[in-house]
């Protein structure tokens, strides 16, 4: 399979070869029969070497005259035959070369050696991402952002094309195939022991499934993430352990929900979770009282239930009067007209919910019924993120984006291992906490999310402090922070989450001592990871970073310490 | 009938017999060994190698292999002639004609397990 399109090429060229060998034969053979005259005048006639010669710097076109002697006029005539039929020979061959490399079939065939190659070389961890649309295209930069390469495949050649002409900070391996096909999934490195997590985030839901079942039947040691819209299809995702199913309906009525209830935590959830360029959401808290639903799609219904269940009067405008299940009074047409949206009585309302599947309606929605009523909490659905800028520029006070909401979900449980069960506790958190925990971490990144590491303290993930603990040096939590000598934070470095036994303590304590078994979440500015691996690997380094003394532990800086405490004393040569 | 495998099983004799004939004589008697039959069989001998190119079959696989031995010896023993001749004018001397003859003698052994192979596959194939 591997050499498929060294068989194809030598197939083609069969014929042309051929021809190619027996014009250089004629013409050699036909050399050597024709009489010549050497340079004393006597008879003489070539041998297979010299006509070999001749027809070799003849054929290709070099040409160095007529040697060893001057040609006779049979010789010439010869010449001239086996000039027409070497050239002609080799322009079919060259001809059928440069058809055969244009030839689409070979070319694919081409480029999917060269994309076997491109996943064969990769030694170190890597993501699958499947399908290229906006989600996909998020996931691919902040993946190589990390320093990840990342595999791509997607089903449509003309997104590829873009992705190959953009830069990247690590390596991008792209191809034009079809996800649902387990053999190109394995082509595409899902058997490769460096890969560590395969993304199913295709525009299909019935692909994604078909990805993640995929992933997790072939290698059981990568993770599957993978986006669901359909509810079903998400339970049967989580049925056989897809480590992560994202369903952006459901997270933009989390995220909602958060918004209405508990302010403070749904900015901390949304900032955290939207992609690596996030920004904190400055938002207001949507107002209770009257709500509009424009739509009634996947989303709308959701919504509608929500809303329903935060104990709101909500009046649906939906298009078509046939849909299952709408509830009553709703008001049919379009919610970009302005007699539709008074007719939902939007003079009167605290809020308008844009849903539709079409992102000029929601901004025309968004504008007219601003224009209607200037107070009205604006939340709408942006489905592209082609538009962006409109959305931007019109202003809403809530935008729902499944792309960015999916890719930043798989983010941000990808960044570190106890990002999950540290966003399950925010969600449980006290209000006040949240806004603590906004205030401190907002200052880590300049307003931009924090980096997330988690570690293990054991004999191998952190050395250096096992084996002070082991020694029964109290190691706090604040000491790995702070500077105990000035009194001041030495890193920007927040401790979000300690595990211990498994109960999981949100902002643990700064006087928390540290213990063998402990997991810690720690947010930090970006590139912090390295600094502190220094620090849990070197132990002279951690004991300067908890003492502010040097640790002289080196063999020989140990043994002059000894001899100047004890006098020289010939323990030295022992 | 086919006529590609016609064409096929020509060349794979062909170049055995040229062989054959070229190799026949005293092995060190340069009168018993004519150089266009050297010539011959070499190119049958290459014609045949691009005709073997591109299958996938194990016994095309072996085919292969065995005709691109051929051509090793066969290029080997036109050297050996071209460079006693016309590169160091020792001439068509016996120890010479000895070497060329041996070499085409082992062109010679391929060649016919080539055609063994070809006649073992198309015996299994009428089967």
């Amino acid at each position: 399979m591997n050499d498929s399109f060294a068989f194809l090429f030598f197939r083609r060229m069969r014929m042309p070869l051929i021809v190619l060998i027996s014009a250089y034969a004629i013409a050699t053979i036909g050399f050597t029969l024709m009489p010549g005259v050497d340079d004393q005048g006597n008879p003489w006639r070539m041998s297979i070497f010299q006509a070999f010669y001749v027809v070799s710097y003849t054929g290709t076109t070099i040409g160095f005259g007529e040697v060893p002697y001057d040609f006779s006029p049979a010789q010439r005539m010869w010449t001239m035959v086996s000039i027409y039929l070497t050239v002609i020979a080799w322009l079919f061959s060259i001809g059928t070369i440069i058809s055969l490399l244009q030839d689409p079939s070979f070319r694919l065939h081409r480029q999917r050696a060269r994309f076997r190659r491109g996943v064969a070389a990769i030694n170190q961890p890597f993501y699958l991402v499947c399908g290229l649309g906006d989600t996909g295209r998020l996931l691919v930069r902040a993946l190589s952002d990390r320093g990840h390469p990342v595999v791509v495949i997607d089903n449509d050649e003309d997104k590829i094309d873009a992705l190959s002409v953009e830069t990247h900070h690590s390596l991008v391996v792209a191809t034009c195939t079809d996800a649902r096909l387990p053999a190109n999934l394995a082509e595409a490195g899902l058997r490769s022991r460096w890969c560590i997590g395969v993304l199913a985030v295709t525009g299909e839901d019935l692909t994604n499934l078909k990805i993640a079942v995929t992933a997790k039947l072939l290698n059981q040691r990568c993770q599957a993430r993978a986006r669901a819209d359909e509810r079903e299809v998400a339970d049967n995702m989580r049925s056989f352990d897809t480590d992560q199913v994202v369903n952006p309906v459901e997270e933009y009525i989390q995220r909602v929900r958060l918004a209405f209830e508990r302010p403070a935590a749904f900015r901390l959830y949304h900032w955290l979770q939207c992609g690596p360029d996030a920004r904190l959401p400055d938002i207001r808290q949507p107002p209770r009282g009257h709500w509009i639903l424009c739509g009634f799609g996947r989303l709308g219904r959701a919504a509608h239930a929500l809303l329903i269940e935060l104990g709101l009067q909500v009046t649906v405008i939906e298009e078509d009067p046939m849909l299952e299940g709408l509830p009553q009074g709703t008001v049919q047409g379009r919610g970009t007209q302005a007699e539709t949206l008074t007719a939902a009585g939007v003079e009167g309302a605290v809020g308008i919910l844009a849903t539709t599947r079409d992102d000029v309606d929601n901004l025309s929605i968004l504008i007219t019924a601003r224009a209607l009523n200037p107070d009205l909490f604006v939340g709408v659905l942006e489905n592209g993120l082609s538009s962006h800028a409109l959305f931007r520029a019109a202003g809403p006070d809530f935008i729902g984006q499944p792309s960015s909401v999916t890719a930043g979900r798989m983010l941000a449980s990808m960044s570190a291992a106890l990002v999950e069960p540290f966003i399950a506790q925010i969600i449980k958190a006290e209000e006040s906490t949240c806004s603590a925990l906004i205030e401190r971490l907002e200052q880590l990144n300049d307003g931009q999310p924090p980096e997330f590491l988690s570690f293990l303290v054991s004999e191998r993930r952190a050395p250096a402090v096992a084996r002070l603990l082991e020694q029964g040096s109290d190691i706090t939590l604040g000491a790995l922070i702070n500077d105990p000598e000035r009194g001041e934070r030495r890193w920007p470095l927040e401790v979000l989450l300690l595990r211990r036994n498994n109960q999981d303590v949100l902002l643990p304590d700064a006087q928390t001592r540290l213990a063998l078994g402990d997991r810690l979440l720690l947010a930090g500015q970006r590139g912090i990871g390295r600094r502190l691996a220094s620090v849990l690997e070197n132990e002279d380094t951690l004991v300067r970073a908890l003492t502010g003394q040097d640790m002289h532990n080196g063999w020989l800086w140990t043994r002059l310490l000894r001899l100047a405490s004890m006098g020289l004393h010939l323990r030295m040569f022992r | 009938m086919n006529m590609s495998k016609v064409v096929f099983g020509f060349f794979v004799l062909l170049a055995l017999t040229l062989n054959f004939g070229f190799f026949l004589g005293e092995i060190d008697n340069p009168d018993h060994h004519n150089v266009y039959e050297l010539f011959a069989a070499l190119v049958v001998g290459l014609i045949a190698t691009v005709m073997k190119l591109g299958e996938r079959s194990q016994m095309s696989a072996m085919l292969l292999a065995s005709s691109l031995v051929v051509d090793l010896h066969l290029i080997a023993a036109a050297l050996v002639w071209a460079i006693a001749v016309h590169v160091t004018d020792i001439g068509l001397t016996p120890a010479v004609m000895a070497t060329i003859v041996s070499l085409s003698g082992g062109a010679l052994l391929a060649n016919l397990l080539s055609v063994v192979l070809l006649t073992m596959d198309t015996a299994g194939f009428s089967r």
